[in-house]
């Protein structure tokens, strides 16, 4: 089997089971590859049991597909991401509260914008979910998203049922941004989420991460409508995470987030392009 | 990087663990474990060049802590006979049919093959990869697989392997 140089049929070959294994799990260099084909044709019970396992292999991949597009559950994202205090709700009451007093390190959109003070001390918990779904989801080549750019109408309106409120996938084509799709998650308390994610022709990738937040009124924080920025003069919340830049805000009953592994400014600008799409 | 870039690993992992151990609570248990070990044992992990780097090892600490849970279960011959015979090291199914469903024969076979049959097949792990990860030779990964899959295809078959799964059952009980 070493001597697999000839492609002359004296010396007769003969594939080791290895061989076939290896054949049936793509790690045989092409001309072996090859030669095993050729040997199947011609070996009827071993083509047979060859094609069993290359079934199994299919089977298994198949049996496990639907556990990639679950949400990572939350003790997991707590183990692996800081959490700074034990009640979600309550960080995320603080967070509000702060938001609206200003003392979170809020910061106004200018075209220098460049010596900013990173993240402050606390975001709100959506921040943190939406920073997540963006390192979970962007590596995915085959399972980014669950519905398709494509299937978009029905992708929006899937998702604007599931979260209780109409929804907008804004468009940046113009800027050189095309839909991959979206998906539906589960935020910290189990509340959906969407995420859309775009990318580039040359691969990069952000994601729009909306929350549906509580209603004002209701038992739960009451949201500070003032935390909306003003179109002519946005401004944005940013975090920064494990490399990713986010930009957050809230409008109406949403929360926004913003996640790319881009330089700041060009986050900024997205976000100053999706925000009056989005807002009411 | 810290800790949190084992997060886009996390969905992949559950997969496996899902696979392994035919059981969604105990599969996030097994996950969850694995996490906080890598967490805690943060500072041995060595970035490799080729990316896999870090998912290999969290496949390594995953197969060590499952191997642990199974050594609770059974005594240390009947985990040599784990990668001698067909004595499942769990059966969920009291009653064996003939033919099982993938899913069945998968969780018919024992655990060592299973990992070696969902590394490769699933994980798509080089045999060398997945040699790594359980700390063993190929050769003894290539027997695995071999095993693994001719088992697959017995139970999924109806085919009598080795041990008869009454046997088996029969066997567990007494311990």
């Amino acid at each position: 089997m070493r001597d697999s140089k000839t492609m002359h049929t004296d010396p007769p070959y003969f594939p080791t089971s290895d061989d076939l294994h290896a054949w049936v799990d793509g790690q045989l260099p092409s001309d072996r590859a090859q030669a095993v084909a050729d040997w199947l044709q011609h070996h009827p019970v071993e083509a047979e049991k060859v094609a069993t396992w290359r079934a199994q292999r299919l089977g298994l991949q198949a049996l496990g597909k639907s556990t990639l597009d679950e949400p990572v559950p939350l003790p997991m994202q707590h183990t692996v991401l800081p959490v700074r205090t034990a009640w979600p709700w309550l960080q995320s009451l603080a967070a509000c509260l702060l938001l609206a007093l200003g003392f979170t390190g809020g910061w106004t959109l200018r075209p220098t914008a460049t010596q900013l003070v990173g993240a402050p001390t606390i975001s709100p918990v959506f921040v943190r979910e939406a920073i997540a779904a963006h390192a979970v989801y962007v590596p995915e080549k085959r399972h980014a998203v669950e519905v398709g750019a494509q299937e978009q109408e029905h992708l929006v309106q899937w998702l604007s049922k599931r979260l209780g409120k109409p929804l907008k996938a804004p468009v940046l084509t113009d800027e050189g941004w095309s839909l991959v799709g979206g998906r539906l998650l589960a935020g910290e308390a189990g509340q959906p989420r969407a995420l859309f994610m775009y990318e580039t022709t040359s691969g990069e990738r952000i994601t729009l991460h909306v929350s549906a937040l509580p209603d004002s009124g209701s038992a739960t924080a009451p949201l500070p409508t003032t935390l909306a920025p003003n179109p002519g003069q946005s401004a944005f919340q940013f975090a920064r995470a494990n490399g990713i830049e986010t930009f957050y805000w809230v409008e109406g009953p949403f929360g926004y987030a913003l996640s790319g592994k881009l330089a700041r400014a060009q986050m900024a600008m997205l976000a100053d392009r999706i925000y009056p799409q989005l807002s009411h | 990087m810290g800790p949190e870039g084992t997060l886009p690993h996390i969905p992949r992992l559950r997969r496996y663990a899902r696979l392994l151990t035919g059981d969604a609570a105990r599969a996030d248990d097994l996950v969850q474990d694995t996490l906080e070990r890598a967490c805690r044992k943060w500072s041995l992990w060595r970035p490799s060049p080729d990316g896999q780097g870090l998912r290999g090892w969290l496949l390594s600490i995953m197969h060590n802590h499952f191997l642990n849970q199974i050594r609770d279960q059974l005594s240390e011959r009947d985990l040599v006979e784990l990668d001698d015979s067909n004595q499942p090291v769990y059966d969920p199914f009291l009653h064996t049919p003939a033919r099982l469903d993938l899913q069945q024969a998968l969780a018919q076979l024992p655990a060592l093959h299973r990992e070696v049959v969902l590394l490769v097949c699933v994980e798509e792990l080089t045999y060398a990869e997945a040699a790594q990860v359980l700390g063993v030779p190929t050769g003894t990964v290539m027997s695995r697989l071999s095993r693994g899959r001719e088992s697959l295809r017995s139970l999924m078959e109806g085919a009598p392997t080795g041990a008869q799964p009454e046997q088996a059952l029969h066997l567990k009980r007494v311990k």
